[in-house]
């Protein structure tokens, strides 16, 4: 529907938030036993899991194995009832190795792969229900769960999309706007160095305009980084209650 | 950052199946009030605009009142209003993008106090929607809700009155909170504006239309048209190229039968279809009115029709058998209307007889608008009777399948028929311009200069600009008698031998604020307009003609541009633009500057500035100016030159030649020889603009403001070429350079008005000049066709051009950019830019609609109190430039009126013309060719019409009440007018003045002609011939008395 206002002269976007503002995020990690690492993310109705294997051993082909550094394994896959419509969404089809495969490149630029060679590790998300920033909320879910399997980083890696409406650079986009067709930008950032781990964009953006929306996207993805750091904070104490120390 | 989340659930239905969407809903702890008495402004964050404290009370009106009564909520009377989120979004699902668009610049318009508050947004103003309530219901409770918040927010200090459609919310919570009342619409305006006649009219038509398309409904006719496609079905169609998007026009003549859809950019991707698509009759139009984005469906080939080239009085089907319409062409039904292009009609309410024999139903009247273009409008109201001699305007709220005509709702009466003013109103309206007075709020930001208060240069200003009074002699060449001097002219000579040309156009942007009110009015006016008899002036007196104009001998801001030139070569070594004081030594007119270049001193007595001088200091001043005007001239020249060699078009300089040309035909009266001063200053001012166009490109490159001049499509060349060639002239129109220098050629010695109307077809030709942005086209799209130069702009008035105030501000930013100083201005986006280049172009096209049926108006009035048969002055010499199939189009140039005369009379008679060349009518039958027309009696007689050949036609008036006066043209003999005109002018000087003002009159429809191809000179000279003294109304009622008189007196003889 051409009709729908995504932002307001007032300055409200449709579900009202203002540009800058993040939707809500909760979060908790180790949320399974079995796994070495996991975590449990709700970027406004955005929810994702993940979970975390490793490092251990190759598995299957030896010859995949790398001799200086880990092999990280991302697989992303997604509900079939996450969406509006009930739909099948078999392994493998493009849309989940594409995932995967932006997961892996994120990751690999933040795990210390060196400290482990010829091992691997195993990153599986899925998202349970998509309501706009998909990747956002992977990459976020799957920080925690790596924290959480205890891995070492060089960094949170902390992940937010921006979107471009009538000049203006709104953060977090949500399913309605995404839906709308505007540019969308994904950005995935290391906040402690301001690195950036991966950055991609759909849809056309006149130049001119680009470093007004990265600069929004770095401003939300430091804005999530706050808020994880705080959840583990909070694991770790509750953790250490838990250990009776 | 407080937020809390809430979730929405909503159910929606997609392709029959039920889809359950969650969305979030984020609630905040505070949200702008926008109002005064505010306790917090602090965590409001009011920074928008404010509600105004001497209000009585705040209304808040509901959902239902602001969707149908929106108009009424636009009254500026109405104050202190409130609109709820809740009620605006229910406008924007119901009533569609236009309307609510119209709430939306309601609420920007920093003149209308109303405000909206995000109640959905804010904490404890969010009511879920609960299970089982109706949307509506809901919608009601949320407002009320929150009018009772915004109540109790303001500390209890403002009533607020709910205006609600619901009698169930009255009932329910009418008595709830003490200080929030709830009332009816209708109650509402009874007690608290009793006296806003309008507004209770308003009301009362709407509710009838109202009761009325209900009524409808409900009996369901049988449908007189098909149902429009859905938005979606039309989208997917248009992408996959089986509808075709374009814009309706309905041609004037044959409004009944035929509109074109000219296509939209390159939508079609079939590029077989380069002419428009021919919509035939009605029910192909399904409902949409001229203006509106259509979608068509083409029909098969073999239901093409062609056009017809028949002149249209009478309606399509009395055309003779045989006489076939030309070949056919892609015709295709309307299937969709995108967006709806209504505006406010004007029209006439049928005579009494016409009502009684509309039958049965006197309270649906079918109205008739002015607009040959809009379809009979269907009004309900009693008050029919007394608004039968009015004109009328009416807006149009729906077009139902089942209904041959739409409906629409009476909304306020201009001015009675044939009356001078209602009249004029008429074209206003018509042409969408609002022209109220200057309010106090716009006034209060004006600076002042009265004789106690005078006006001074601030000693802060000063500092900051550069100082020319004492270093550098400034002039100003104008018509004379003209009271807006926005540019000013200077020239010296450097130190180093160079020469220093300077132009220095007033500084509006210094007393004109961006977004201030003043600033508002003029970007909604966006020109001066100037009709025939008076001007509505962009910016008030005292700017226009006071404080901005760049008056002799006094100290005024100016915005200067000033290049380095060499010696010899004149070739440009610097330029320099800037803020500057001037102190203008000399306001010459331009016959005055031009004695002077001619070495005729004489005038020198004439110019004020010289008269108290004694004779020493006198001879210094004299020659020291006739020296900055002859370089000056010489400086141009030499310009000119070079824009020639570039390949420049010279048309708008042949027009003002054309112009100065027929100030030659009647020489005896007015000796007026094409000065060339006129173009001295053109040149200069063009030579600014394209500089100052050039420079705010390089600063600003996505959002300058430039000007551009497409080069004319060759298609639209064809009929020129074809009068040409029966004239024995080729027209070479492949560049512009060609087409100016065979336009030169084609000059018949024994009949000048040949090349004139050539000339003009030349000119209708060719493209409009656009204002646009420069982020939103290619920049080789840049290039300015007429003047043959890359880039142009308008800089050099900004008195009296929006343009030019963005033009200006924008080069003051580039100014502070070059300085790395901040940019203060806050320059338009790029797509601001476009959008408001839109509106100024289409403001610009009103205004010189206007201009043209104001004149038009006014040739009519002329006429109409004379007798064709007896009058003199109603006969006339014409000459043919265009070949109908029943008739001819004709030129008369002594009035410059152009018309149709038919060769078949209504009766089926044509016109056969004896010896003496005498016409009379006989049966017979015409004949058409490419050049010719022949009209062949039964008896055996012809006469053949050519094209460029004077015949005698009488003038006459044809009244209609519903729509303007049109001039009627009939041969009377096809033999050239003889009476010579000197003689009459030699008879009665009185007719002399007459002419003289028919002069100006035409003068103005020349520039319509000419539209924009024409440079500031003719511009210039046009609009500020009327702001000569008198008005053109005067004079013509003065003529009017003076006929008469004529008249008595040749009886007496």
């Amino acid at each position: 529907m051409a009709g729908l206002e995504l932002l307001s002269d007032q300055g409200y976007r449709v579900d009202g938030r203002r540009a800058g503002e993040l939707r809500k995020i909760q979060a908790r990690m180790g949320v399974f036993a079995q796994a070495d690492g996991s975590a449990y993310i709700e970027q406004g109705n955005t929810k994702a899991l993940a979970v975390v294997y490793g490092p251990h051993e190759i598995r299957g082909s030896r010859a995949r194995a790398l001799p200086d550094r880990a092999l990280v394994n991302c697989q992303y896959s997604s509900a079939t009832f996450s969406t509006g419509e009930r739909k099948r969404r078999p392994h493998g089809d493009r849309k989940s190795c594409e995932m995967g495969l932006q997961l892996r490149q994120t990751f690999e630029a933040a795990i210390l792969t060196q400290l482990h060679p010829r091992s691997q590790i195993d990153i599986y998300v899925q998202v349970l229900q998509a309501d706009g920033g998909t990747y956002a909320a992977c990459v976020n879910a799957a920080t925690l769960a790596v924290l959480d399997a205890g891995i070492p980083m060089r960094d949170f890696v902390c992940a937010c999309s921006a979107g471009f409406v009538d000049g203006t650079a709104l953060a977090d986009l949500s399913h309605v706007e995404e839906a709308t067709g505007g540019p969308q930008l994904a950005l995935a950032l290391l906040p402690a160095s301001g690195q950036i781990a991966l950055l991609e964009m759909d849809a056309r953006l006149h130049e001119d305009h680009l470093e007004q929306v990265l600069e929004a996207a770095a401003r939300a993805s430091r804005d999530v980084h706050t808020v994880l750091d705080r959840v583990v904070r909070q694991h770790v104490q509750e953790a250490s209650v838990l250990l009776g120390d | 950052m407080l937020q809390k989340r809430e979730k929405v659930l909503l159910l929606r239905t997609f392709h029959g199946r039920t889809l359950r969407i969650v969305r979030e809903h984020y609630l905040r702890p505070s949200v702008p009030c926008n109002s005064p008495l505010c306790p917090q402004p602090a965590t409001c964050h009011n920074d928008g605009k404010l509600l105004s404290s001497d209000v009585t009370h705040y209304m808040v009106p509901d959902w239902k009142v602001v969707q149908d009564y929106l108009e009424i909520l636009e009254f500026p009377e109405l104050k202190g209003i409130v609109f709820m989120q809740t009620a605006c979004q229910a406008v924007q699902r119901q009533r569609g993008r236009r309307q609510y668009n119209k709430l939306r610049n309601l609420l920007k318009d920093a003149r209308h106090d109303c405000v909206l508050f995000a109640n959905e947004f804010q904490q404890s103003c969010y009511l879920p929607r609960e299970r089982g309530e109706s949307m509506e219901k809901w919608q009601s409770r949320s407002i009320y809700n929150a009018a009772a918040w915004y109540y109790h927010h303001c500390q209890h200090r403002m009533p607020i009155v709910m205006v609600t459609e619901d009698e169930e919310a009255i009932q329910q919570y009418g008595s709830e909170t003490e200080g929030v009342f709830v009332i009816s619409f209708k109650n509402y305006l009874d007690n608290f504006w009793p006296d806003l006649k309008a507004a209770h009219e308003l009301c009362e038509s709407i509710l009838q239309s109202r009761r009325e398309r209900e009524n409808e409904s409900q009996e369901s006719h049988g449908k007189e048209y098909p149902e429009h496609v859905p938005l979606e079905v039309l989208e997917a169609g248009i992408k996959s190229g089986r509808y075709i998007q374009g814009t309706l026009n309905v041609n004037k003549h044959r409004a009944q039968m035929e509109a074109f859809v000219r296509l939209q950019g390159a939508s079609s991707k079939d590029s077989d279809l380069v002419s428009d698509i021919l919509i035939h009759g009605m029910k192909a139009r399904n409902r949409s009115i001229h203006g509106d984005v259509v979608v068509v469906e083409l029909l098969p080939k073999s239901e093409w029709k062609g056009r017809t080239a028949a002149l249209g009085e009478s309606d399509g089907d009395d055309r003779a058998p045989g006489e076939s319409p030309s070949e056919p062409m892609p015709t295709g039904r309307v299937v969709g209307i995108l967006q709806k292009n209504w505006r406010d009609y004007v029209v006439t309410f049928p005579s009494i007889e016409e009502v009684q024999s509309q039958g049965k139903n006197a309270q649906k009247i079918l109205v008739t608008p002015w607009d040959y273009r809009i379809p009979k409008i269907r009004i309900s109201t009693q008050q029919a009777e007394a608004l039968q001699d009015f004109r009328v305007v009416v807006r149009i709220d729906s077009w139902e399948s089942t209904s041959m005509y739409p409906n629409g709702h009476f909304v306020r009466v201009l001015g009675r028929i044939g009356d001078l003013e209602g009249e004029i109103a008429t074209i206003l309206v018509e042409n969408s311009i609002s022209v109220v007075p200057f309010s106090e709020a716009q006034m209060c930001e004006m600076p002042v200069n009265t004789p106690e208060n005078p006006w001074k240069v601030s000693s802060q200003e000063e500092q900051e600009r550069k100082d020319l009074r004492k270093t550098h002699l400034v002039f100003s060449i104008d018509p004379s008698g003209c009271e807006d001097v926005d540019d000013t002219l200077s020239v010296r000579a450097l130190d180093n031998g160079n020469l220093e040309l300077g132009v220095h156009i007033a500084d509006v942007t210094h007393f004109v604020a961006p977004h201030s009110y003043i600033d508002i009015e003029a970007r909604t006016r966006a020109t001066t307009y100037y009709l025939a008899d008076r001007r509505y002036d962009m910016l008030p007196a005292i700017l226009s003609a006071d404080v901005c104009s760049l008056l002799g001998g006094v100290d005024r801001y100016a915005v200067s541009v000033m290049w380095e030139l060499d010696k010899t070569s004149y070739e440009i070594k610097k330029v320099w633009y800037g803020r500057t004081i001037i102190r203008s030594a000399y306001k010459l007119f331009y016959e005055a500057a031009q004695d002077l270049l001619d070495g005729n001193f004489s005038v020198v007595k004439d110019i004020p500035e010289f008269k108290d001088l004694e004779e020493r200091s006198r001879q210094a001043k004299l020659e020291e100016l006739v020296w900055a005007i002859r370089k000056l001239t010489d400086i141009a020249r030499h310009i000119r030159a070079k824009r020639d060699r570039c390949g420049a078009l010279e048309l708008e300089g042949v027009e003002v030649r054309i112009q100065l040309d027929e100030k030659k035909n009647i020489h005896d009266l007015i000796p007026k020889q094409p000065l060339e001063v006129h173009e001295t200053v053109a040149e200069c001012m063009i030579l600014a603009n394209h500089w100052v166009a050039k420079k705010i490109w390089e600063s600003f490159p996505h959002q300058a403001l430039l000007r551009r001049h497409p080069p004319p499509h060759q298609e639209f060349f064809s009929e020129l070429r074809e009068c040409a060639k029966a004239k024995g002239f080729f027209i070479d129109t492949r560049s512009n350079k060609a087409l100016a220098d065979s336009l030169d050629n084609a000059n018949d010695p024994n009949d000048p008005i040949v090349n004139k109307l050539l000339r003009s077809m030349a000119t209708q030709a060719m493209s409009n000049a656009l204002y646009f942005s420069t982020g939103s086209c290619a920049e080789e799209e840049f290039h300015h066709y007429g003047l043959a130069l890359d880039k142009y702009t308008h800089f050099t008035s900004p008195i009296r051009r929006y343009s030019d105030i963005i033009v200006h501000r924008l080069l003051m930013a580039a100014i502070s950019k070059d300085k790395k100083m901040e940019i203060k201005e806050n320059l338009f986006s790029n797509k601001d830019l476009e959008e408001l280049c839109r509106h100024i172009n289409n403001r610009n096209r009103a205004a010189q609609h206007s201009q043209k049926q104001s004149t038009e108006l006014f040739q009519c009035m002329y006429f109409k109190d004379k007798d064709p048969e007896t009058e003199e002055r109603c006969i006339s010499d014409g000459v043919i430039y265009s070949i109908r199939t029943n008739g001819v189009l004709v030129f008369i140039p002594r009035f410059g009126i152009k018309g149709a005369a038919y060769l078949r009379n209504k009766d089926g008679l044509v016109i056969s013309c004896g010896p003496d060349g005498h016409s009379e009518w006989k049966p017979g039958s015409l004949q058409r060719f490419q050049n010719k027309i022949t009209s062949t009696t039964t008896g055996g007689e012809s006469v053949t019409f050519h094209l460029f050949d004077h015949v005698t036609v009488r003038i006459s008036v044809q009244t209609s009440r519903c729509h303007s006066d049109t001039i009627r043209l009939e041969i009377i003999s096809s033999k050239p007018h003889m009476t010579p005109d000197t003689e009459l002018f030699q008879q009665s000087p009185l007719l002399l003045k007459s002419d003289l003002v028919k002069e100006v009159t035409r003068s103005v429809e020349e520039a319509q002609l000419a539209q924009e191809v024409e440079v500031n000179i003719t511009e210039d000279y046009q609009k500020y011939c009327q702001t000569k003294g008198r008005s053109l109304y005067t004079l013509l009622e003065e003529i009017r008395d003076l006929a008469l008189l004529d008249v008595s007196n040749s009886y007496g003889m």
